[in-house]
């Protein structure tokens, strides 16, 4: 009956931004049309039962024995009850009813569990485990189980009514409270590591509350409407309040009884209840929403846009000179240039070995305005078979969003807005998902930063490698399993048949990305692409991964992609390397050219920025 | 698998135990005598002072208890006040309507929940989406007992598709029992169903967008089986994490709900319980619906081991 809420703590504002939070909530409130509908029905309700006894055409409990279970008439819109009751004026007063229950209810549940989760939260400790298992000991007992003990101790009437539905819900009041609390303290204590008792409490509770009243104010609007569906549900068993008390739920408990003779009785008190208990959740789920600023209206909102920063200052020119780098000898920042082999013009003619053939890609992320983003503008690059070319940039440079590009897999908003994607001379760029899934696996093939994230973690590694494979070739099961034995083989994985009937988190991340590779490699494909496919590991790990990389490019002569920020892995692997900078394409060249004669300012900042880059060039050279 | 069994089952025991010493003080817990409260006012005191004997609240609390857990121990939960019969012979033949009820609110709930949530989950965002992403608003908000009388008066009362008195015993006739069940487990499912329906939502839009999919996507994998078998089996995760509680909830529902459908299950006879003071009977309820939620909830806690490898004890 209760509908669980389920707050994210990502979702509470920090304290300090409490009163500037309150004014913004509000202009978010405004601006949702269902919290606006919510706010109406609320104080609609409000009005009614505050002026029930003027709204309302007879006394609740007048009787009119000229019209006993009348259906609708003139002097009845809503009809009578079995004495000639007036339905409408039940169903007027029956808000005041409902109103009152629930927010009596709600304020016992908050009295009672409010101060619970203080003390677990605030002790911790013993208190807290003891507290914590005796709440999950709680969930055994259905909310309104609890109800009907209450009541069958206690007898029928307002006061117990408020007492059972309250206790029904303080469980999850001292839960909540608990968790904040916990939080709360322990961020003190990260923040100053020894402080004074009284001290320690005011700056907890000081910190707790205000963190605490935006998820109460969501749980409280919750559990209103949660309590007016309780209040019915005892109503309409008659355990609610007297029978002469005029109540939504008692009103449906008689439409029950004349089910066959006056269907259309159940209807008012049912859509009374259910625009009411609707209000309230909505309600809960706009301040919820104000309070993290999420927007619920507009349309669609690009997942990456929160985390881009425009396209704009500083310039190249301005990080040239405040860096002042040493060989810089271009003043202006140009675009690659053309006919050095390495950004191919339309005349230009490709290669036969061109594996990947990316012209003029500008990429664009949309805003919720209409306008756009640009993320990547106008890059040009060439791949050949066996060669593997560093894309290098620093992170918000777009070259994630370029091979994204490549693969089909641009986050929802963000679009390749102009340019063309060749793979092996077929045209990429506006492909429907169908003829996408042609290309992945058997064209290009990817492996992603984070080693463990990229495996499912509730499959083993054997049943996600023959899924790839059987999406390529008709295979049997022994047979796929065979050949996916053979892929790990292929990356190093050693005692492969055990390791088939692993789960990811039982390998290390050398050894998830190694699978990660291999599932890669399944279908074969003329393309690999590294995206920043070694960062997170440690350096030895990282090296004999890449190790790997080069061995599989010679033993099976891809054209390779590696995606990385870092100077050291593009120049131990690339055979040349391109460099991005806010999107746009800056130089590319052979890397030891690049490295021993950068032609970009930008470039010779980045490698100077580069304690270790200049040694690297002297291995590779 | 057995270890985690075991290990639930484990946590289970002091659960049941805990739960039954608070069912056992809820006689202690009533203002004056219950004994008074069950019999009126207009009692004599010789009789509450025999109802007080046959309670036991003439003797100290703790030699009451182990006399009573022993008697529950061995299947007896004293007598009922008002019936006069074995509180378990009065729960046995409740127990049948509501565990069948229960169990068709689950499926609908389930069925309801993790379809629409796959639904909408795999296309955030579109008209479809919003649609039955509104839907489940409306599920979370509708009062249960009103749906199931709006389903009788149209399906059974109306158009006379179903009987109106919807209880046919399993063992008597399984295809009139199922169709009994029809209305009522819908009516009991649709709110469990809108609570699994969001969570799984949510759930699916992370799981369609983690890096493992761009990696399965990105490797060929068609969007079908990503969303079949990776999606979904991601998604169960958190959902069965939070599935207790929803069920937990459903169980508490069945009472009301099963008013309407005129079903012969526990809700009747707690409610005549709670009205009549009946004691015992109130007991022996909470603690059969207790358990019944911790069985539940080990179920639960086990399929939840099945799907993740890392809840299994190692």
């Amino acid at each position: 009956m209760s509908n669980a809420v389920i707050l994210d703590p990502a979702d509470r504002s920090p304290a300090g931004t409490q009163a500037r939070g309150v004014v913004q909530a509000w202009h978010r409130l405004r601006r949702q049309p269902s919290t606006l509908f919510a706010v109406v029905v609320v104080a609609v309700l409000v009005v009614v039962a505050v002026a029930a006894p003027l709204l309302a055409p007879y006394a609740p409990e007048a009787t009119d024995f000229d019209a006993p279970l009348s259906g609708p008439t003139a002097d009845h819109p809503l009809g009578t009850a079995d004495l000639g009751q007036d339905l409408l004026s039940q169903l007027i007063y029956g808000a005041r009813t409902a109103l009152v229950v629930a927010g009596g209810s709600v304020l016992v549940a908050m009295l009672i569990g409010v101060p619970i989760g203080l003390v677990l939260g605030y002790k911790g400790g013993w208190y807290d485990r003891i507290g914590s298992r005796g709440l999950d000991i709680a969930d055994a007992l259905p909310g309104l189980m609890v109800g009907f003990v209450v009541i069958a101790i206690l007898g029928r009437g307002m006061a117990v009514l408020v007492l059972a539905i309250g206790l029904v819900f303080c469980m999850n009041f001292a839960r909540m409270t608990r968790a904040i609390t916990l939080t709360e303290r322990k961020k003190l204590y990260v923040e100053s590591a020894h402080v004074s008792g009284l001290r320690e409490r005011q700056i907890v509770f000081g910190q707790v509350l205000p963190n605490l009243a935006g998820p109460l104010a969501v749980q409280a609007a919750v559990f209103l409407g949660s309590a007016i569906k309780v209040e019915a549900a005892l109503s309409f068993l008659g355990l609610g309040l007297g029978d002469d008390q005029p109540s939504w739920g008692g009103m449906l408990g008689l439409a029950a009884e004349h089910q066959a003779d006056r269907p259309l009785m159940a209807v008012a008190p049912g859509v009374a209840i259910l625009l009411t208990v609707l209000a309230f959740n909505l309600l809960g789920d706009g301040i919820n929403d104000a309070l993290s600023g999420r927007r619920t209206t507009g349309r669609r909102r690009s997942a990456v846009l929160g985390r881009l920063r425009p396209p704009t200052p500083p310039t190249l020119a301005e990080v040239r000179t405040a860096r002042s780098a040493g060989p810089a000898p271009e003043a202006e920042p140009q675009p690659a240039p053309a006919g050095s082999g390495a950004t191919p013009d339309d005349d230009v003619e490709v290669p036969a070995d061109t594996v990947l053939d990316v012209r003029d890609a500008t990429i664009v992320a949309d805003r919720p305005d209409g306008s756009t983003v640009t993320l990547v503008h106008g890059v040009s690059l060439r791949v050949r078979r066996g060669e593997i070319l560093g894309l290098l940039g620093e992170s918000g440079s777009g070259k994630s969003m370029l091979a994204k590009a490549v693969l089909g897999l641009l986050p929802p908003g963000v679009r390749l807005a102009e340019g063309s994607v060749r793979l092996n001379g077929t045209e990429l760029a506006g492909c429907s998902e169908r003829e996408l899934r042609a290309v992945r696996g058997t064209g290009l093939g990817v492996v992603l930063q984070n080693p463990q994230a990229n495996l499912s973690p509730v499959h083993t590694v054997g049943r996600q490698l023959v899924d790839v494979l059987r999406a390529h070739h008709p295979l049997s099961k022994r047979d796929a399993r065979a050949r996916a034995a053979e892929l790990l083989d292929l990356v190093g994985v050693n005692d492969v048949q055990r390791r088939l009937d692993q789960y990811p988190y039982q390998f290390s991340g050398g050894m998830a990305q190694r699978v990660a590779i291999a599932i890669a490699l399944a279908g074969e494909p003329d393309l690999l692409i590294l995206d920043e496919a070694t960062s997170a590991l440690d350096v030895t790990t990282q090296s004999q991964v890449l190790d790997l990389v080069l061995d599989l490019r010679d033993r099976l002569g891809m054209a390779i992609v590696n995606i990385t920020h870092d100077l050291g892995v593009a120049a131990e692997t690339c055979d040349r390397v391109a460099v991005l900078y806010r999107g746009e394409l800056v130089e590319v060249a052979d890397v030891v050219d690049l490295f021993d004669r950068p032609q970009q300012a930008y470039t010779a900042a980045l490698l100077a920025a580069h304690p270790t880059a200049d040694h690297d060039v002297e291995v590779i050279a | 698998m057995g270890k985690l069994v075991a290990y639930r089952l484990l946590f289970a025991v002091p659960q049941l135990l805990v739960i039954s010493i608070l069912v056992f003080s809820l006689t202690y817990l009533v203002p004056g005598s219950p004994a008074a409260a069950m019999l009126g006012t207009s009692a004599t005191p010789e009789a509450i002072a025999h109802v007080e004997a046959q309670l036991g609240l003439d003797r100290p609390p703790l030699e009451r208890f182990v006399e009573w857990f022993g008697a529950l121990l061995t299947g007896d939960l004293g007598t009922s006040f008002r019936a006069g019969m074995p509180v378990t012979d009065l729960l046995a033949q409740r127990l049948p309507a509501t565990l069948s009820v229960v169990a068709g609110g689950i499926v609908v709930a389930l069925v309801l929940g993790v379809g629409a949530g796959v639904f909408t989950g795999t296309r955030p965002g579109t008209l479809a989406d919003r649609l039955v992403t509104g839907g489940t608003v409306l599920g979370l908000a509708i009062p249960e007992f009103w749906l199931g009388l709006l389903l009788t008066t149209v399906f059974a009362v109306q158009l006379g598709w179903v009987p109106i008195v919807a209880w046919t015993p399993l063992t008597a006739d399984p295809l009139a029992w199922m169709r009994g069940l029809v209305l009522p487990s819908l009516a009991l499912g649709v709110t469990g169903g809108a609570i699994i329906a969001r969570q799984t939502r949510a759930a699916m839009v992370t799981s369609m967008s983690a890096p493992y999919a761009d990696t399965l996507t990105a490797a060929g994998v068609p969007r079908r089986t990503q969303i079949a078998r990776y999606g979904v089996k991601n998604a169960l995760v958190p959902v069965l994490a939070s599935t207790g509680v929803t069920f937990a909830i459903l169980i508490g529902v069945s009472f009301v709900v099963e008013k309407v459908f005129a079903l012969p299950g526990l809700g009747s006879l707690m409610l005549t319980s709670v009205i009549g003071q009946d004691f015992p009977v109130v007991q022996g309820v909470v603690l059969v619906t207790a358990t019944l939620v911790i069985v539940v909830n080990l179920v639960i806690d086990i399929c939840y081991g099945l799907i993740n490898p890392q809840a299994r004890p190692q």
